[in-house]
């Protein structure tokens, strides 16, 4: 390992947690400014710089959804529910603390799975097809109802409000743009992230500010940096920080699905498991670890199919194996097979980026619980702008801006209603997926939706979903024919 | 106060004038140079537009800032450009498909005549691709099963290059596809490698990332990377279908410095740096200088435009 190569690391490392803690530059912005310095550096170099950039990016995104509401990356959108709650409880620094474990394990657990079985995992990826991701964002779509606490009709209006906006834009069934309305602008369909920051973000400083008039702003403070909680607190969660790096790395693995599917699958999978269910929403930290393990898990896991197969599994991991095109590595199987060991270089990277994070997660909250001390009005004013800049940075289209403040605007008004905000990006970000596997489910299984449940992932997948859904109606029946006794 | 007023007025007048001169003495370019991508950072159409944006920066002496402006096929971005102030510091890096296809299937503001075309850069042939281990062995294979039953195919979504290749292929053989559309490449490769897709039909590039078999170049002649494939036309069916990638500057872009940029052009392509890059990543140049490029241009935007009116895309 070269000083180039570790020098790399750290600035990765430490780069990819700021960038993913500002609210609207995740993971693939952050790549994408640090792409042309990969240009003239050594191959191992531009690898170790955009790997650790992915993984520290990914946790970076939790920060800003504990201290401020706001998740920093959509993959983080589900850290917000517990994480921030426990910010307002003055529990700030434990809650970063908790995130930032459960993402070094998430993470480490991701890494240990793609070191021993990346073939055989990516073979098995690439079998789960359309009808297999319809039934999985299915579940995930179950989140809705569990996110919704107090109206579940609300949520599930946010829900649908949420799978509306992902239609609008291109489609691929037939190449066309719909639902735009003649706007050139709108025929790109609305960018999650702009979405994300109008509704977290925007609407998070337009309310403080509509608030703030009324002199109820304050919340108790945390403490400065993170605190890891001790042992016995974290000896009860383990099973959930276990079972959420299984869900990610898993459906990392899964090319196309992505880290905002895991975290939702995760979240709704450890709520309904848990015994302090009841505890969710309200600053539980199981729910961060639930979040933060799972999409840190899919780092590794969305690596498999990048590296074997050559398949990149989201944006992030896309942007890297452009990375590594431009230094003449073609990633896919004759590179897994013929370079072993530029393969065995990059686990060793990710290792030393995990345990990294650790350390830029220590520096990172140092930093940004410092933050929460300035007065409200200038951190609000710099949560506004880093919005601005990230709404407008993922696809360089000015519409998004406009986008992110009628969002903020629309936000305001919804919150003001207590409709929650989770449901619309839930619904955001799992329908274009949805609709796509649905469709092209169809086309393959000759127009028969029957035939999806002849798929036997796929039904076991729908079974487990109508259980999801139907426990809380059958409970409450049972308890409520007990009652009456 | 009087007197600061008239001094303001002079400073102001003598500024006016500075700058509505500085165009006649000042050497194009003097300021930083735009240059969209309509793909995302590292993609396709991103790869070669970096390398050449990189060495058109050292001829020029200006830094050349690389935006990718993405979305619906590339059209956004190529929209935004249609519209910039053609002053020659805004210029675009586009495909076939942005340019030439997309204005024909959706309503773009933006046609044939909104550019200004430089340089064509880059190109890459399309070949007929089947998995590795698949028990199709050749086109006339293929052709048989479509004729007995079905043939899934998958690409990019509808009036794409590939989209309309395929079709193009089958129309020749006097079959028909079914074609599954799919975001991209990496998603159709998901459904290839799962078997649930029989063929498609990608760049050469298929088969070092994902192990997929060439078994026709839709070219005029064979590759030097796969020279044991035979061309479409070989097989009696000439089917072409390349994409390529040029370089544009809006309509209204002065002659002075389009004839400036078509020298950089011609410079940037040979340079042993850019060889060298484009190599390395598997990509190949193809030159094509600012006059035949710009009739080239016009007469693809048409083929296009007839060849999606024939596949019934349009109407």
């Amino acid at each position: 390992m070269t000083l180039e190569v570790f020098a790399a690391i750290i600035a990765g490392t430490i780069f990819g947690t700021f960038i993913g803690a500002l609210p609207g530059m995740g993971s693939v912005v952050a790549l994408v400014v640090a792409l042309p310095f990969t240009f003239s550096m050594s191959v191992n170099a531009a690898i170790a710089l955009v790997l650790c950039i992915y993984c520290s990016s990914v946790f970076g995104g939790s920060i800003s959804a504990i201290l401020i509401n706001t998740p920093g990356t959509p993959q983080s959108a589900a850290t917000v529910f517990d994480g921030y709650p426990m910010t307002q409880q003055g529990k700030a620094d434990l809650a970063l603390g908790w995130a930032t474990v459960s993402s070094v394990v998430g993470g480490l657990f991701s890494l240990i799975i793609l070191m021993l079985a990346a073939p055989q995992l990516a073979a098995f990826g690439v079998r789960f097809g359309q009808v297999e991701t319809f039934a999985l964002i299915l579940f995930a779509l179950t989140c809705i109802a569990w996110v919704s606490r107090g109206s579940t009709l609300k949520g599930l209006i946010a829900g649908a409000i949420g799978l509306f906006l992902a239609t609008i834009g291109p489609d691929t069934m037939t190449g066309l743009s719909r639902f735009h309305f003649g706007i050139a602008e709108l025929s790109g369909g609305f960018s999650l992230i702009s979405v994300l920051v109008g509704f977290f973000a925007m609407s998070e400083v337009f309310s403080r500010a509509a608030i703030r008039e009324e002199g109820q702003t304050e919340h108790l403070l945390s403490g400065v940096g993170f605190r890891v909680a001790p042992w016995p607190e974290w000896r009860t969660r383990l099973r959930t920080l276990i079972q959420s790096s299984v869900i990610g790395t898993f459906i990392g693995v899964l090319p196309g699905t992505g880290a905002t599917v895991a975290t939702f699958v995760s979240y709704a999978e450890a709520k309904r498991a848990s015994r302090r269910r009841d505890q969710y929403g309200k600053g539980e930290p199981e729910g961060v670890i639930a979040s933060e393990a799972a999409n840190n898990a899919v780092t590794g896991g969305a690596l498999v199919p990048t590296l074997a197969l050559g398949i990149p599994g989201d944006g992030a991991t896309a942007v890297i194996m452009g990375a590594l095109l431009i230094h003449g590595l073609v990633p896919g199987v004759q590179l897994f097979r013929n370079q072993p060991e530029l393969i065995m270089g990059a686990f060793i990277i990710l290792f030393f980026a995990n345990i990294l994070m650790f350390f830029a997660g220590l520096l990172g909250s140092q930093v940004f619980t410092r933050l929460l001390r300035l007065p409200e009005a200038i951190l609000m004013a710099m949560v506004l702008l880093m919005s601005l800049v990230g709404a407008f940075a993922v696809r360089g289209n000015p519409a998004d801006v406009v986008a992110a403040i009628i969002a903020g605007v629309v936000g305001v008004l919804l919150r003001f209603n207590g409709v929650p905000m989770a449901p619309i990006v839930i619904g955001m970000a799992l329908g274009k997926t949805f609709e796509e596997s649905f469709r092209q489910g169809m086309m393959m299984n000759d127009g028969s939706f029957l035939a999806f449940f002849t798929h036997p992932i796929a039904l076991g997948i729908f079974v487990l979903t109508i259980l999801v859904v139907g426990w809380p109606i059958v409970s409450r029946r049972f308890r409520g024919a007990r009652h009456e006794e | 106060m009087k007197k600061v007023f008239r001094n303001l007025t002079v400073v102001v007048a003598a500024a006016g004038i500075l700058i509505a001169a500085s165009p006649v003495w000042a050497e194009y370019p003097e300021r930083t140079i735009k240059m969209m991508i309509p793909f995302s950072a590292g993609g396709g159409t991103d790869v070669p537009g970096r390398f050449f944006a990189a060495e058109v920066e050292k001829i020029l002496g200006k830094n050349i800032i690389v935006s990718n402006v993405t979305g619906a096929g590339g059209t956004i971005g190529a929209t935004q450009l249609s519209k910039a102030k053609p002053d020659g510091y805004n210029l675009g890096f586009m495909p076939v498909g942005t340019t030439t296809t997309q204005p024909h299937i959706r309503k773009t503001s933006y046609n044939a005549d909104s550019f200004e075309p430089i340089c064509m850069v880059a190109q890459g042939p399309l070949y007929v691709v089947v998995l590795k281990d698949s028990p199709i062995k050749s086109i006339d294979e293929i052709i048989a099963k479509a004729k007995k039953g079905t043939v899934v195919t998958a690409g990019p979504p509808p009036g794409s290059l590939p989209h309309i290749a395929q079709a193009a292929v089958a129309n020749a053989y006097g079959v028909k596809f079914k074609y599954v559309p799919h975001q991209g490449i990496n998603q159709v490769a998901k459904s290839m490698l799962g078997g649930r897709v029989d063929v498609t039909v990608w760049f050469g590039d298929a088969a070092q990332r994902f192990g997929l078999r060439p078994l026709a170049l839709l070219d005029s002649k064979r590759s030097r990377e796969f020279p044991n494939v035979p061309t479409l036309a070989e097989l009696g069916k000439p089917v072409e279908s390349f994409v390529w990638f040029g370089f544009f500057a809006p309509r209204g872009t002065s002659s002075a410095i389009v004839s400036k940029l078509s020298n950089a052009c011609d410079a940037a392509v040979k340079k042993p740096s850019f060889v060298a890059n484009m190599k390395k990543a598997k990509r190949l140049i193809r030159y094509m200088p600012h006059k035949e490029f710009k009739a080239f241009f016009r007469r693809q935007f048409e083929q296009n435009g007839n060849l999606l009116r024939a596949v019934g895309l349009i109407k």
